[in-house]
């Protein structure tokens, strides 16, 4: 037991580790078409441009683990309700993502819902407006 | 009798006032000083493009785009790009967008400034004797402009541009760039509309000129945001120092 907690602190601790390198990076490979709410606690809370990053540790079917996010600048944030202090290490976080092309677990984070049950970020893409738009008239037909 | 001359000089002298203050109105530039964020989409601009949507092709000569293939290969799987890096976007994709951020204004008569808000993005747009000599200008990713006005309309010229291959509308070192600003109305939301015309002439890189049009709408009592973007590339160059001095962060 105490070696099973011992391999998933390293693996947790790891995981921030390695997170920094993915930082830095334009939207091309999220699919902005698309949603996914992700629930997790927040290990690691960054809101800075180029793009916010968060780290959450996510339990699934894998058990617990680290899933890394980037999101919209803190300019595009602040301007759609976030505020310092929102969002602290610890706090249990849904974010709403553009979900990764790839399919590897992660995402663009364009809202937040925080622990306290505030809500920043935006309502929805162009992108997901789109294909709403578009399935609900392939539901008319 | 005296009095009443004195009266009528008086008279004459306001009116003078008067039809000089109309003559400057109606030769005096318009204002364009304010914040400013992105408009309703300009006619023949097409349907907002959906995030991560192709982008329409540019009429771009072979050896030109072969350069841009060879730069989009190198970042697509990683997604690098300038602004990822925290460097503005350059001309002319500052002023057709700048990712969506958006723009101050600034106006005085010899000089308008243009902030961007992302990366803090500026541009100085120099009038008549303002303007440095074509061999003091200094090329970068915004060139040198310079400025006169057309009646209502700001133009606005550009050259001293870096080459890039790292932006919507790529270019050599030899493009120019010609903006046409004007106030086009007022928006369904009560905004002044200023639309910007946009037209790059580029023989090393396209087989004609490029145009693009933008809606700009200003945004009431608007302010920019400040953009810090390279605390993180600090952050990383001091924990290196500290790292190869082996001593904690201070």
């Amino acid at each position: 037991m105490k070696l099973n907690t011992l391999i998933a602190s390293t693996a947790l601790l790891f995981g921030l580790a390695c997170s920094s390198a993915q930082a830095h990076h334009s939207a091309v490979q999220y699919d902005f078409s698309k949603q996914s709410a992700v629930t997790g606690v927040v290990k690691e809370f960054s809101a800075k441009n180029p793009h916010l990053l968060i780290t959450l540790e996510v339990t699934n079917d894998k058990g617990p683990h680290l899933v890394q996010f980037e999101g919209h600048s803190l300019n595009n944030m602040y301007r759609d309700g976030y505020r310092k202090g929102m969002v602290n290490i610890g706090d249990k976080v849904t974010v709403n993502t553009a979900p990764l092309k790839s399919g590897v677990e992660g995402g663009y984070v364009v809202s937040v819902v925080t622990a306290k049950n505030e809500f920043f970020g935006m309502r929805s893409t162009s992108a997901q407006d789109a294909a709403k738009a578009q399935a609900a008239a392939e539901g008319k037909k | 009798m005296k009095k009443m001359s004195v009266l009528k000089h008086l008279a004459l002298g306001a009116g003078l006032c008067l039809a000089a203050a109309i003559a400057s109105a109606a030769t005096s530039p318009p204002d364009f000083t304010g914040v400013w964020t992105n408009g309703p989409p300009a006619p023949g601009a097409g349907a907002p493009r959906a995030r991560g949507a192709p982008q329409p092709p540019l009429p771009m000569l072979p050896q030109a785009k072969a350069r841009v293939d060879a730069y989009q290969s190198l970042v697509a799987e990683s997604g690098a790009s300038p602004g990822g890096s925290c460097l503005g976007t350059g001309m002319p994709g500052s002023m057709t967008g700048s990712g969506g951020y958006p723009m101050e204004i600034i106006q005085r008569p010899d000089q308008i400034t243009i902030i961007y808000e992302a990366h803090g993005e500026l541009r100085h747009v120099y009038f008549g004797d303002r303007n440095a000599k074509q061999e003091d200008r200094v090329p970068g990713r915004d060139g040198y402009s310079s400025g006169h006005w057309e009646g209502d309309t700001l133009v606005v010229e550009t050259d001293n541009l870096a080459d890039q291959v790292d932006q919507r509308y790529a270019h050599s070192e030899n493009a120019t760039i010609v903006e046409r600003y004007h106030l086009n109305g007022i928006d369904d939301k009560g905004r002044r509309i200023l639309t910007a015309e946009m037209t790059m002439t580029d023989p090393a890189f396209y087989s004609e000129p490029v145009k693009f049009t933008k809606n700009w709408a200003q945004v009431p009592n608007g302010r920019l945001l400040p953009y810090e973007c390279a605390e993180e590339i600090w952050s990383e160059r001091l924990s290196e120092l500290a790292k190869k001095a082996g001593v904690k962060l201070p």
